[in-house]
């Protein structure tokens, strides 16, 4: 009987071009059941402090996560991660699709990559056949071409493939990973990282079945079948399902929180020709999903118009359209649509990517940045062709794109003045679409987050400002008691925000997609504990699962206290705390003492120092991960 | 009166509507026309009626108004 692991990690050294086996055992795996917990606690063992993120001594860990493969709805995803060459920090990505769980049937829980290929090579698994391939002939191809031919050399189309585009061979700082040309590893540049290892993909087949690792499979597979039926009587669920992610637009600018015009504003006056209607009418092609996922969240696109759009590439979500939309002032969803691909073809991160974009347009309306750098054209607020030409030059470092793809941090050093003002960054990572000045505890999330600024490392402020909403009452299960306002940024805000943000590190250590578990979605807290013991045999509560995702944020952030971060790094751009120029929420910024004074409540809660906001060695061997303290000295 | 039931708020109505039109003789409480709509006011978050945002409790609506409704996930 199994416990949910198939107890195996791949070694992959690119240096010397070897591969092997390296095995754990469920004791091991009870303190790290994968995903973030698992990559934080390889990365801490494997990576010395200060390397180059780009050298051959950072190491790239891809692994599962405990639940990930099973029969359930939304157990999908495995983590990427690394030193991330765009913040120098802690850098990890989760992504659903189909990779994940093809690896684990494969009988793998990770991958751990080490060194640099001499030149371009692919990994190719099929269950424990495990060869190093040349990749040369792949190399700049675009993923759709070569994932063709990485399937056609397996001799099986049911090969799932991992790759990189140029994005990532060309070492754009927020490259990411691809996998079935649609599910991405988007954040923390890890497309950059495998590109620096001249590891163009991985092809995957397994042909396990996950009962094999499960502790109770029947248990499982009745869990997963119950939830399944369920999909259309829950609304979330249901509404992920009808519109996806893109019907988050009009709500979020009736409320004035969809960031417009690099932040400036909280509201679009042309909301409406980019809104879930238009985009249905317009764009969509097909509704499709991740493995064994009922909820089918995921859009598929095709446009044959204004502008060609390939639908092999998947189609925009909500932070795409928000991010190339209003954050750049542009109204045409087909040109936002024809972003959101070439993202695909070059394996660039959306959010990352549309805030540069958004970043070089406010530089270019200062006078920061000349039409001489630009061939001309006129990098302007709402040019929806400046917004695809900006995208090109990043893929190819071309011209002052070279500069952008280094991320909004850097180029704003580079340019100097106000640019730095208008880099919308934290730690290095650019924010994604969503307002903290009008969901202040999403702003606590940007600011300590390890990664830098992240919309999912815990549930928003508005799912438990209500008493009798349905996502109040979900979060109540996870200790939330008392109902809060949205923007009332306060330690008792700071304990809440804690207590989810615990409870979605749970979800990214054992696999399960945000959109799965409550509140943000249909999966009800009893019913993840009795997955996680159903999958390992393990006697959890929800008390030990939160602990759980508390023990991987804590990993994480020693991986930074090592690589020198400290307070002051937990911090938000200045512009959050200036007041919005429009929407609902105009004249509202953020309070810059309120914001210390709940920052500092939240190291307490956490158990970590407030003045250095380093983990506290009690609070460490409380974690169970006492020997990480050692690495703080 | 129209009526845009934004987010997953139309999932309450029984034939799943975005927008409705809704016929008012005479001026009514918007929570006693959710009411009767079967939409549960602890899902509504935002209101907007007429381009401006307004609270759900003691708001009179009327024929002719246009009246979006958006709940705390993605509007909040
Ligand atoms: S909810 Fe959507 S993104 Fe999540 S696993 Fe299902 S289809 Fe994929």
């Amino acid at each position: 009987m199994g416990y949910g692991s198939t107890g195996k990690l791949l070694r992959v050294d690119l240096t010397r071009g070897v591969t092997s086996v390296e095995r754990f055992d469920e004791a091991f795996y009870r303190v790290y059941p994968g995903g973030k917990a698992l990559a934080a606690y390889l990365l801490l063992r494997e990576i010395a402090p200060h390397v180059d993120p780009l050298g051959p001594e950072n190491v790239l860990v891809l692994v599962n996560g405990l639940i990930t493969g099973a029969p359930i709805s939304t157990a999908t995803r495995f983590t990427a991660a690394a030193r991330s060459p765009l913040t120098g920090a802690y850098g990890e990505s989760e992504a659903g699709g189909f990779w994940g769980p093809e690896l684990k049937l494969a009988g793998w829980e990770g991958i751990i990559l080490t060194g640099r290929a001499a030149h371009p090579v692919y990994l190719a698994i099929k269950n424990d056949q495990v060869e190093i391939r040349d990749a040369r002939h792949l190399w700049g191809l675009e993923p759709e071409q070569a994932q063709a031919a990485m399937r056609e050399e397996m001799g099986d189309r049911l090969t799932r493939v991992l790759q990189i585009g140029i994005g990532g061979e060309n070492k754009v700082r927020f490259a990411a990973l691809i996998n079935d040309l649609r599910h991405f590893n988007g954040r923390s540049g890890m497309g950059a990282v495998m590109g620096s290892k001249n590891l163009k993909g991985i092809a995957v087949r397994g042909t396990g079945k996950y009962s094999d690792y499960a502790h109770d499979p029947q248990a499982v597979a009745e869990i997963g079948r119950r939830i399944a039926k369920r999909v259309k009587e829950h609304p979330q669920s249901w509404d992920l399902q009808e519109k996806g992610t893109p019907g988050l637009v009009s709500g979020l600018n009736a409320g004035g929180i969809l960031p417009t015009r690099n932040f400036r504003q909280g509201a679009f006056e042309r909301v409406d020709n980019i809104k879930w209607e238009v985009y249905e009418k317009e764009l969509l092609s097909a509704r499709r999903s991740c493995y064994a996922c009922a909820i089918r969240c995921k859009r598929e696109v095709k446009v044959d118009d204004r502008y060609q759009v390939s639908d092999a590439y998947g189609g925009p979500e909500y932070e795409t359209i928000g991010g190339f939309g209003p954050n750049c002032g542009i109204d045409d969803l087909q040109a936002i649509a024809k972003a959101n691909e070439l993202c695909g073809r070059y394996t660039l991160d959306s959010i990352s990517t549309s805030a540069v974009v958004a970043f070089a347009m406010e530089c270019f309306e200062h006078g920061l940045i000349t039409p001489e750098q630009t061939n001309g054209a006129e990098w302007r607020f709402g040019n929806a062709e400046a917004m695809l030409q900006i995208v090109d030059w990043i893929a190819h470092r071309r011209g002052i794109g070279d500069l952008l793809a280094e991320g909004s941090l850097r180029a704003a050093e580079v340019i100097g003045g106000d640019a730095r003002y208008f880099a919308m960054h934290v730690k290095g990572q650019e924010l994604p679409m969503h307002e903290p000045r009008g969901k202040v505890g999403v702003g606590l999330g940007y600011a300590v987050n390890e990664g830098g600024a992240d919309h999912l490392v815990a549930y928003h402020d508005p799912m438990y400002a209500n008493p009798a909403s349905i996502t109040f009452k979900a979060a109540a299960e996870l200790g939330i008691t008392e109902p809060l306002p949205p923007r009332e940024l306060s330690p008792r805000k700071a304990e809440a925000y804690a207590r989810l943000e615990n409870w979605s590190s749970f979800g990214k250590v054992v696999g399960f997609c945000y959109f799965g578990p409550a509140p943000r979605s249909l999966i009800q807290v009893d019913e993840v504990v009795e997955a996680v013991r159903a999958a390992s045999g393990w006697d959890f509560d929800k008390e030990e699962l939160l602990r759980i995702g508390e023990r991987a944020t804590n990993l994480a952030r020693v991986f930074n206290v090592r690589e020198g971060f400290s307070r002051q790094d937990d911090t938000l751009p200045d512009r959050l705390f200036q007041p919005l120029e429009s929407g609902a929420l105009a004249g509202v910024g953020m309070s810059r003492e309120e914001f210390e004074t709940a920052l500092t409540a939240l190291y307490r809660v956490k158990g970590w120092d407030p003045e250095t906001a380093r983990p506290t060695r009690e609070r460490l061997e409380a974690l169970n991960i006492g020997w990480a303290a050692d690495l703080m000295v | 009166m129209r009526l845009h039931l934004g987010g997953h708020l139309n999932w309450y109505d029984p034939r799943k509507r975005a927008w409705l039109e809704v016929p008012l003789a005479a001026p009514v409480l918007l929570s006693a026309l959710l009411q009767q709509l079967h939409v549960p006011p602890g899902e509504v978050a935002i209101v907007v009626i007429n381009g401006r945002l307004a609270q759900l409790e003691a708001v009179m609506v009327e024929d002719g108004d246009r009246v979006e409704l958006y709940p705390a996930i993605g509007g909040g």
